[in-house]
C-alpha cells in the first residue's frame, strides 16, 4: 500500500547494505572481536551419554583448579529452566541426562588454551539408563523418556470427512517419504560475552536472532527483573533458525560464570561443538493416503506427519505446527486430514531451521504428488494443474485464499522459463543410451509468512521511529540483521515512507536496553510484518512535520531533514512508533486449528535439471529455475541472494548434508566429513519473481526468506525419478543410496550383456 | 601451535644436515599439509628446515623418460607440456585434487608425503589413534568410516592414503629418488599398509630428502585416464580413484594394463589381479567384470564404506573402458 502519488525511489531498487562496508573492510565487530579488561574464556563439560543418572563428578589431576571458575546446577541463583515454551530444558544438568551433548558443568579461566584443556579433565561418573534414537522408538513408548508417552505435542487439522471418500475413490495412493536432520552451518559458530554488576545486572552480548528471547530466558535463572537483564546484539554471521532459540542457552552459561566469577566471560563454540551440541533441523516421516477421481481430482488427503524434537521441547511444537498446516500443498480439496506428532529422543534437541517443518512436509507431498499423477496415468504438471489452489478457494485450515492467485500460470511460465517440454523429450531420447542420464522435475509449493494463526496477535509487536536534530532518521526495532539484509530493507521502507534519502535513515543495532520488543527475527515476518510497522510509524511521523506545517507535499529529502530539524528545536522530540494490528477477517482457531493460519502465503514453482551418472550414483544439477511470487520486491538484489542462497542450501539438504547419528551424537561433526556443497557443485539458479502487492504488507511485500528451502529438495527426487525411473523418497539422497538401487536392478536384470558403463 | 626455529638451507647438503638433529625435525614444501597439521596439534616439530631455496625445481628429460624435481608445484608439474603430452594421467590426476590456489603452493615431494585425511586421526581431541598416538586404538573402526580403506587395513588402522598424484605415479611404475643417503624407492614400495605400524606411513627414513620423481618411458603413455569420484566437487578428497595407462594391440587386444586405486587402501593400490585378468584380452564387460571382480575380491567394507567395494568395481570398468577410447 505505498502511495500511488508518489512513484517508489528507493523501495524496490538495489541500494547498498547498510553493513557492507562494514563486512568489507573487517571493522564489523563480531562477538569474538570484542574483548573486556579481566575477561575469563568459558567451556561447556559434556554429558558424553545419551541418558543416564549422574553419580559423581571429579576433577583429574595437574590441572590448577583453583584458578577456575566452576559452575554446576547448584550454583544457579534462579531457576535452572531455559524459558522457551515448555519448561523442560535445564541449562545445566541436575543429576540426569537427556541426551549426549547435555551441559553439566561450565569453566572459566583467563588463558583459553589451559580451559580447554582442563574440559578433558573433568570425568563423570554415570548409571546409564536405556535411550531412544528414532522415530519408533519413542512412538513403541517402551522406554519412556519425557512425559508419559514421549509426546511434545500433537495436532489433528480436519477439513470434510476423509473417511467417508475412501470407499468412492477411483484410486487411493499411499506414500511414505521421509528426511533427515540438517546443520545449519551458519560462516560464524555460537558465541556470548556476558558480565555482572550487582548495581546494573547482566550484560550479555553475542550472536543471536532474537535478543528478547535470551532476556526472557535469562531474567528466572537469576531472579532478575527486565531492566536488570540487557541483551545486546553484535554482529551476527548467519543464523538460519540456529541463533533463534540456542543463544539463550549459551547466553546463560556465559552470564553463569560471569556471575560466580565477578569477571566478564566469553564463550565461543568452536565449530565442532558448534556442529554437535546446537539445534539442527528435525528429521520427518510422512505418510500420505490419498484418494482421486479417475479424472485426476483430489477426494481425500489422509496425511501423518511426525517429526523427531530431540531430548528437549524447544520450538518443536511450533515447528510441528507449521509442518501440519504446510502438509497438504497448494492443494484444493474437500476433505483432508493431517495428524502430527512431535516425539522425543535421546539427541540434542532439534529447533528452529529456516522453513521449520515446512521444508520436510512439503518434500513430502511434492514427491507424493508424482506418484499419484504417475498412478492416474497423467503429467505431473497436468494433474497438479486440475488441483491447484484459486482465489476464493480454502487451504485445509479452511483459510480462504483472498489474493489473487493463479498458479497454473506460475507453474506453466516456470516450466517454460526452465525448457521443461523441450527437455522432457530430448532427455528421454538421450537417455537410452549411455551412461549419464538426464532428468527434469518440478515442486510446486507456498510457505506462509510471519508467525502462525494467533501468533502475531499475540507478539503485539512495537516498532520506533525517531528522529535526531541533523535530519537523520532512527529505526529503533528488535529485528536483527544476520547477513538476510533486514538493516537494509528497513531503511528503505522507512526512507521511501518519510520521503527522504536511505542514506539518512539508520538502523540501531538491537539492544534491549533501547529497542522496543518487535519480536523474534524468524518466520519470514520480518519485511512483511515488522516491515509494515516502519512503513505506518514512518507515515505518522512524516504527518507529525505535514501538520506542524513544517512540509508542503512534494518536498524534497534536504527539505524533510531541516524540518526534522526545526522540529526538535522548536517542538521537541520527533518520535513515532506503530504496534501490531491484525489486519481485518482474521480468525483462527487453536484448539481445531482452523481458520487464517498465515497473514499471507508466498508462492513458487522450482524447476530442477539433473545427471546421474548410473557407474557412480553421482548426480549433478545442470539448471535451476526458481519462480516466486512474493508480493513486492523490496530490493532485487536482497531477494535474488535470498533464493539462491536458499536453493542452494536446499541442494545440500537434498544431496548432500547428512547427520550420522552414533547413540545420539553427531559423528561427522566437522565439515570434512559432513558434506554441502561448494559453489563447484551448483547449477546456475535462474531467479525470477511475480509481484503481486500484498495490501497489508510492507509497500506491498510478503515474506520470502524459507520459501526458497522448501521446494528444491522434492523438485531435485522428481527430477532423478525422471532421469531413473526409480522413485527415491529418502533424503538426503547420496551415491551410494542411488548406487545401491542401481545394483538391485542391475542384479535383478538378468541379462547383463548390455553395457552399464 | 609449539613454538620451533626456522632455517632454510640452499643446498641439498646442508638440508641433509641440518635435517640429522633429531626427530622433531620436518622439511617443508608448500606447507599445506604440515602448517594445518600443526594448527591442530597433531604434528609438533621443534625445527622446520624451508626446501623452498633447493635447486629442485626442473623438470628435464631423463634416461627416455622425465624427472620432475621434488620441489615442482603441483601446478607446474601438472601443466607442464611435456608431462601433459607423455603422461597425461598425471597432470589429470594433480589437477582433480584439492584446489587451484593449493596446487600453486603444493609440492610434489609434500603430495608424496600428504598424511591421511581420517577424520580422527585429524582432530587430537579423540583420544583414540593409533596412527597419531600408537597403542591409543582406532576411533575410526567404531566411528564414522566412510572415506575409509577397502583394501589391505588392520585392526590398527584403518585409514587411506588420500593422494591423487601418487594413483597415477604408481600406474605409470615411477621412481622416487631420494638423497640421505641417496636411493631410488620405486612408487610400488614407497607406501605402507598399516599393519601393526600404522604410525609410519612410507618407507621413507627420518631425515631422508626426496629429490625428484622419475617417469619412466612408456610409450604408450597417452593412452590413460584418470577418474576420481568425490563428494563434491571441490575440497574433496577420492572416495575411489583409478589411474589407467593401457597398452593395446591394433586389435584392441590389451598387451599390457596399468591400473591403480585411489581412496582404497593406505597405499595407492596396484590393481595387479585385474592387470593380469586383461592383458591379452580384447575387454569386452564380462572380462571386466571378472577382471574388477577379482581385483575387489579381499576387499572388506565397515558400516559406513562398504558401497565403495562395488564402487570400485565400476570405476576399474570405466576407467578401462575410457582409457581404450583415450589416446
Ligand atoms: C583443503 C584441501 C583439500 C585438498 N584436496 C586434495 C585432493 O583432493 N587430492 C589430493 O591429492 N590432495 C589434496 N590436498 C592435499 C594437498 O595435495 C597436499 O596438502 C599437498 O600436496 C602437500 O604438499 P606440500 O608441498 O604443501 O607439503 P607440506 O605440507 O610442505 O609437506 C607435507 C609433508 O611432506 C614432507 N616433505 C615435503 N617435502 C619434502 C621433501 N622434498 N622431502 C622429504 N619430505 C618432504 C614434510 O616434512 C611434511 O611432512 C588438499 C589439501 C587441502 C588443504
Ligand atoms: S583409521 Fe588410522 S588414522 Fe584413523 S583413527 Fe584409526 S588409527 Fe587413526
Amino acid at each position: 500500500m505505498y502511495s500511488k502519488s508518489m512513484e517508489p525511489r528507493i523501495v524496490g531498487t538495489a541500494v547498498p547494505r547498510k553493513e557492507a562496508a562494514a563486512k568489507v573492510t573487517g571493522t564489523a565487530q563480531y562477538v569474538d572481536d570484542v574483548s573486556l579488561p579481566g575477561m575469563l574464556h568459558g567451556v561447556t563439560v559434556r554429558s558424553g551419554h545419551p541418558r543416564a543418572l549422574i553419580r559423581h563428578i571429579h576433577f583429574g589431576d595437574g590441572i590448577p583448579w583453583h584458578e577456575f571458575t566452576i559452575v554446576t546446577a547448584r550454583d544457579i541463583p534462579g531457576r535452572n529452566i531455559v524459558t522457551l515454551i515448555f519448561d523442560d530444558q535445564p541449562f545445566l544438568a541436575d543429576g540426569e541426562i537427556n541426551h549426549p551433548e547435555e551441559p553439566v558443568l561450565l569453566l572459566a579461566h583467563e588463558n583459553k588454551d589451559m580451559v580447554r584443556r582442563a574440559r578433558q579433565h573433568v570425568f563423570i561418573d554415570y548409571d546409564p539408563l536405556p535411550a531412544i534414537f528414532d522415530i519408533d522408538e519413542a512412538l513403541q513408548a517402551k522406554t519412556i523418556i519425557w512425559g508419559e508417552d514421549n509426546v511434545f505435542k500433537r495436532y489433528c487439522i480436519e477439513k470434510g470427512d476423509v473417511d467417508a471418500v475412501w470407499s468412492q475413490a477411483d484410486f487411493i495412493v499411499e506414500g511414505e517419504y521421509s528426511t533427515e536432520a540438517q546443520e545449519q552451518l551458519y560462516i560464524e559458530p555460537q558465541g556470548m560475552l556476558a558480565t555482572w554488576d550487582p548495581e546494573t545486572g547482566i550484560t550479555v552480548r553475542g550472536s543471536m536472532q532474537c535478543p528478547f528471547y535470551v532476556q526472557k530466558a535469562l531474567m528466572p535463572l537469576f531472579n532478575l527483573p527486565a531492566e536488570k537483564v540487557r541483551v545486546i546484539q553484535q554482529e551476527t554471521g548467519g543464523a538460519f533458525g540456529g541463533k533463534e532459540e540456542y543463544p539463550s542457552m549459551i547466553a546463560g552459561h556465559a552470564a553463569l560464570l560471569a556471575w560466580k566469577s565477578g569477571r566478564p566471560v566469553k564463550m565461543i563454540y568452536d565449530r565442532e561443538e558448534d556442529m554437535a551440541a546446537t539445534t539442527k533441523r528435525h528429521p520427518s516421516r510422512t505418510r500420505h493416503r490419498t484418494a482421486v477421481s479417475r479424472d485426476g481430482r483430489l477426494l481425500a488427503m489422509d496425511i501423518e506427519f511426525i517429526i523427531d524434537g530431540g531430548a528437549y521441547a524447544t520450538l518443536s511444537s511450533v515447528v510441528l505446527s507449521r509442518g501440519t498446516i504446510h502438509a497438504a500443498g497448494p492443494y484444493r480439496c474437500d476433505n483432508i486430514r493431517v495428524r502430527s506428532t512431535a516425539v522425543a529422543t535421546n539427541t540434542p534437541p532439534h529447533g528452529a531451521f529456516r522453513g521449520f517443518g515446512a521444508p520436510q512436509s512439503l518434500f513430502a507431498i511434492e514427491r507424493h504428488m508424482n506418484k499419484v499423477a504417475r498412478t492416474l496415468g497423467l503429467t505431473p504438471e497436468e494433474f497438479r494443474r486440475r488441483n491447484f489452489l484459486r482465489q476464493g478457494d480454502s487451504t485445509a485450515t479452511g483459510q480462504l485464499i483472498k489474493q489473487p492467485l493463479d498458479l497454473a500460470r506460475l507453474q506453466q511460465r516456470a516450466l517454460q522459463l526452465a525448457g521443461y517440454a523441450d527437455k522432457l523429450e530430448r532427455f528421454s531420447r538421450l537417455n537410452r543410451e549411455g551412461t549419464r542420464k538426464k532428468g527434469i522435475g518440478f515442486s510446486t509449493f507456498m510457505h506462509g509468512a510471519g508467525f502462525t494463526g494467533s501468533g502475531e496477535r499475540h507478539l503485539q509487536s512495537v516498532v520506533h521511529l525517531e528522529a535526531r536534530a541533523d535530519g537523520t532518521v532512527c529505526v529503533l526495532s528488535s529485528m536483527t540483521e544476520m547477513g538476510q539484509g533486514t538493516n537494509t530493507i528497513l531503511a528503505q521502507i522507512a526512507a521511501e515512507a518519510l520521503g527522504t534519502s536511505y542514506e539518512q535513515v539508520q538502523v540501531l543495532r538491537p539492544d534491549t536496553a533501547q529497542v522496543p520488543n518487535s519480536g523474534p527475527t524468524v518466520a519470514s515476518r520480518t519485511a512483511m510484518v515488522i516491515g509494515r510497522l516502519v512503513q505506518s510509524a514512518a507515515l505518522s511521523l512524516k504527518e507529525k512535520l505535514l501538520q506542524a506545517a513544517l512540509l508542503q507535499p512534494g518536498y524534497t529529502p534536504e527539505q524533510f531533514q531541516s524540518a526534522c530539524r526545526e522540529y526538535i528545536c522548536s517542538i521537541g522530540p520527533l518520535k513515532t512508533s506503530a504496534q501490531y494490528e491484525e489486519p481485518p477477517g482474521v480468525h483462527w482457531d487453536d484448539e481445531k486449528y482452523r481458520g487464517e493460519a498465515y497473514g499471507a502465503f508466498s508462492w513458487a514453482v522450482h524447476v530442477a535439471e539433473v545427471t546421474v551418472d548410473t557407474v557412480t550414483g553421482e548426480i549433478q544439477l545442470d539448471d535451476f529455475v526458481a519462480l516466486q511470487e512474493v508480493g513486492r520486491v523490496l530490493n532485487p538484489v536482497l531477494a535474488r541472494g535470498q533464493i539462491e542462497g536458499g536453493v542452494a542450501q536446499a541442494i545440500g539438504y537434498a544431496l548432500y548434508e547428512k547427520v550420522v547419528w552414533r547413540d545420539g551424537g553427531m559423528a561427522n561433526n566437522q565439515m570434512t566429513n559432513y558434506i554441502m556443497p561448494t559453489a563447484m557443485d551448483l547449477p546456475p539458479i535462474r531467479v525470477y519473481f511475480e509481484e503481486i502487492p500484498y495490501e497489508h504488507g510492507a509497500m506491498g511485500a510478503k515474506g520470502i526468506g524459507e520459501l526458497p528451502m522448501d521446494g528444491p529438495a522434492p523438485a531435485i527426487l522428481n527430477a532423478v525419478e525422471n532421469a531413473l525411473g526409480i522413485s527415491f523418497c529418502h533424503i538426503p539422497l547420496l551415491p551410494e543410496d542411488v548406487l545401491s538401487e542401481l545394483s538391485v536392478a542391475r542384479e535383478a536384470a538378468l541379462d547383463l550383456a548390455g553395457s552399464v558403463v | 601451535m609449539t613454538p620451533f626455529t626456522y632455517s632454510c638451507p640452499k643446498t641439498i647438503e646442508e638440508a641433509i644436515v641440518a635435517a640429522e638433529s633429531g626427530p622433531d625435525v620436518r622439511f617443508i614444501g608448500g606447507g599445506t599439509n604440515l602448517i594445518d597439521l600443526m594448527k591442530m596439534g597433531v604434528e609438533h616439530p621443534r625445527r622446520i628446515i624451508d626446501l623452498n631455496k633447493l635447486p629442485l625445481k626442473m623438470i628435464e628429460e631423463h634416461n627416455g623418460g622425465l624427472r620432475i624435481g621434488a620441489l615442482v608445484s603441483n601446478t607446474d608439474a601438472a601443466n607442464h607440456p611435456l608431462v601433459r603430452s607423455r603422461y597425461p594421467v598425471l597432470s589429470q590426476a594433480i589437477l582433480a585434487g584439492a584446489t587451484q590456489q593449493l596446487r600453486n603452493k603444493a609440492t610434489m615431494g609434500g603430495n608424496l608425503l600428504q598424511r591421511t585425511r581420517c577424520y580422527y586421526f585429524y582432530d587430537p581431541s579423540f583420544e583414540e589413534c593409533n596412527k597419531r598416538r600408537p597403542g591409543s586404538g582406532c576411533a575410526a573402526i567404531k566411528g564414522y568410516n566412510r572415506i575409509h580403506a577397502i583394501l589391505g587395513a588392520s585392526d590398527q588402522c584403518i585409514a587411506v592414503q588420500p593422494s591423487d598424484m601418487c594413483v597415477a605415479l604408481l600406474a605409470l611404475d615411477a621412481v622416487v629418488q631420494v638423497d640421505g643417503p641417496p636411493r631410488s624407492i620405486p612408487m610400488r614400495d614407497f607406501h605402507r599398509l598399516p599393519g601393526s605400524t600404522p604410525q609410519i606411513d612410507t618407507n621413507l627414513q627420518p631425515g631422508q630428502l626426496i629429490t625428484a620423481i622419475d617417469l619412466p618411458p612408456i610409450p604408450y603413455g597417452r593412452r590413460s585416464v584418470y577418474i576420481k569420484v568425490r563428494d563434491r566437487n571441490s575440497f574433496a578428497f577420492a572416495l575411489v580413484s583409478v589411474a589407467t595407462v593401457l597398452d593395446t594391440r591394433p586389435d584392441g587386444v590389451i598387451r599390457k594394463a596399468h591400473i591403480a586405486l585411489g581412496g582404497v587402501a593406505m597405499k595407492p593400490w596396484r590393481a595387479t589381479k585385474a592387470e593380469q585378468l586383461l592383458a591379452g584380452k580384447k575387454p569386452d564387460e564380462n572380462t571386466l567384470r571378472a577382471a574388477a571382480g577379482a581385483e575387489l575380491q579381499p576387499a572388506k567394507g565397515y558400516r559406513d564404506n562398504a558401497f565403495k567395494i562395488e564402487l570400485a568395481k565400476r570405476c576399474i570398468i570405466r576407467s578401462v573402458q575410457s582409457a581404450l577410447r583415450a589416446g
